[in-house]
């Protein structure tokens, strides 16, 4: 698996190959959510991890200036907690994404 | 023999007489109402497969039929008409003995029989000309074509008989489209997606390539690029493989091959699919290579390349005004743009997606097996045209498998398939009319009132008016 991507615009689209599983996913999820509150991995709580259709694939969190397929796409809802907020997370094998965080969603 | 003998034998015989007659009735009655209700039985269904080289003896013949009735006027000599005839690269197929001076024409070009026949009337020799009209039985429903793909029975949306609690009849009418036409290797269609697998053995022998007399694409940045069946605007190359599937499916409904005894039919069974890749293995990408795909069809076309249809399974709700420049152009080339409703439940009117939402588009939204909206499916009476079976879709996925999905991504190429056929049996309809045929060709339903512009489910049959 290769994490830590950091996109930019011009990056989004260049062809990648990857494949998480639902363990990777998470752990990316996290170490996302701890960088971005400045707290550490531990002090985030797995709130619940469950199968999920969503609307296109992009998972319904897309990015500004991002077209996504109109298709029905199965993945993994992430909920973690921290600081006493719950913050969701959208992965399938070949994203995560974080969504609707201050009003904005991210693909990691 | 008695008396009392003869009586019963004539007896019997006015009985016998009585039943043949009130069979015969029965029967005529039985194929009054097969052809009023237009329904096959299901065992009739399943005798009449058809491959592919069925169906193309079928069109064969119906090309080779003269294309129009002249009838010269008194005392114009025979090899006046011969002359006529060849100046128009025409031959005289039959002379028809008993009205003296009418002719059955056969145009070897094979042009469009009411434009010969105003031609001919043009002349002063002429007294009158007219098409060769086909002559149909009322009964189309006698004559649907099923195809041979073994999986052809789980394609609901082409030929729902009711299979897995669906709605008897929901479905495109396709087999009564196939009694016109199912498809032409002329017609181009654009899958503007993640690509397209050009080696899935459903796919293959449709898949587009680039003529020799059409030059390569040549792209400002990248310089030439050997194009050799389609484009990758994410890495700016000619390889479009698929590596997400979303592409692959899409294309699959729009143009498996048909009557190949392998997997799936697509609405065409012959057609050529053009790859365009914007979309990386997660299935998204950027406006901006979306335009660059929209521009090499553009390119394509003004090199000569026949592509009446880009299929658009995609969207966002972020409005670019580049995107609806670019497709503006396409129509203005005569591209016609098909792009999916969305799935997010929601209003376009009142929430427009794009680039379904732009004017010269026709928006699609998803109906489930039941004709009913499908629950994912965005709608719009101003903003989305038409309706399309988009949900529990069987079609071509990588690996040469088959897979089914739902979305408004299903329900698009369905209707890009539509205005495929329609091309393909009338080659020199222009786009406007491309747009108003598929447009008025539904069945309107309850569950769309409301719901979108047209109100109505396309029917493929009525598109090639067949129904």
């Amino acid at each position: 698996m290769r994490v830590g991507w950091s996109f930019v615009a011009s990056d989004l689209c260049r062809t990648i190959k990857m494949s998480y599983s639902k363990e990777d996913a998470l752990s990316k999820a996290r170490h996302d959510l701890a960088r971005r509150l400045g707290v550490k991995e531990h002090d985030v709580r797995e709130d619940a991890v469950e199968e999920a259709d969503f609307p296109d694939t992009s998972l319904g969190a897309g990015t500004d200036d991002e077209m996504s397929g109109q298709m029905i796409t199965r993945g993994w809802r992430i909920k973690l907690q921290a600081n006493n907020r719950t913050y969701e997370y959208r992965a399938d094998r070949n994203q995560v994404r974080l969504y609707d965080f201050n009003g904005k969603n991210f693909l990691l | 023999m008695n008396r009392n003998n003869f009586l019963i034998h004539i007896a019997l015989a006015v009985v016998l007489i009585l039943v043949a007659a009130f069979a015969g009735q029965l029967r005529r009655w039985q194929h009054e109402y097969k052809a009023r209700v237009r329904i096959m039985p299901a065992e009739e269904k399943t005798r009449r497969a058809a491959t592919t080289a069925e169906v193309a003896e079928i069109e064969a013949r119906a090309l080779a039929r003269p294309e129009v009735l002249v009838k010269f006027k008194p005392g114009i000599s025979d090899s006046t008409i011969r002359h006529i005839t060849a100046k128009f690269n025409d031959r005289v197929e039959d002379s028809i003995e008993s009205v003296r001076g009418l002719n059955a024409i056969d145009d070897l070009d094979d042009a469009d029989a009411v434009q010969t026949a105003a031609a001919y009337l043009a002349l002063p020799e002429v007294e009158y000309a007219e098409p060769n009209y086909d002559i149909e039985l009322d009964d189309f429903a006698s004559n649907p074509i099923r195809p041979s793909d073994p999986r052809f029975s789980d394609q609901w949306a082409l030929a729902n008989d009711g299979q897995r609690g669906g709605k008897q009849g929901a479905d495109i009418s396709a087999m009564n489209a196939w009694s016109v036409t199912t498809g032409d290797d002329d017609i181009v269609i654009a899958v503007l997606d993640s690509g397209v697998d050009y080696n899935h053995s459903d796919l293959e022998n449709n898949i587009w390539r680039r003529p020799a007399n059409v030059p390569e694409f040549v792209d400002d940045t990248a310089g030439t690029i050997q194009d050799l069946q389609g484009y990758n605007a994410i890495n700016n190359d000619a390889d479009p493989m698929d590596d997400n599937g979303h592409g692959t499916h899409c294309a699959g409904i729009i143009g498996a091959e048909g009557g190949n005894d392998i997997g799936i039919t697509g609405v065409n069974w012959k057609v050529r699919i053009m790859p365009l890749k914007f979309m990386n293995a997660g299935g998204y990408g950027t406006t901006k290579d979306a335009i660059e795909a929209i521009n090499y069809v553009i390119d394509r076309k003004n090199h000569g390349v026949n592509v009446r249809v880009i299929s658009a399974s995609w969207g966002s709700t972020m409005r670019s005004q580049a995107l609806e420049d670019t497709i503006n152009k396409a129509y203005e080339a005569g591209i016609l743009f098909v792009a999916a409703a969305g799935n997010a439940s929601t209003d376009n009117d009142r929430r427009p997606h794009y680039p379904s939402s732009f004017p010269n588009v026709i928006a699609v939204a998803a109906l489930d097996r039941n004709d009913k909206l499908a629950s994912f499916s965005n709608w719009g009476a101003k903003h989305v045209a038409i309706a399309a079976p988009g949900a529990e879709i069987l079609s071509t996925w990588l690996g040469d498998e088959y897979e089914e999905k739902s979305g408004t991504s299903m329900a698009t190429p369905v209707v890009a398939g539509v205005a495929a056929l329609v091309a393909a049996n009338e080659p020199r309809i222009s786009i406007d009319d491309l747009r108003k045929r598929i447009l008025t060709s539904v069945d309107k339903l309850d569950s769309l009132k409301s719901k979108v512009a047209t109100g109505g489910r396309i029917n493929a049959a009525k598109a090639l008016g067949a129904q």
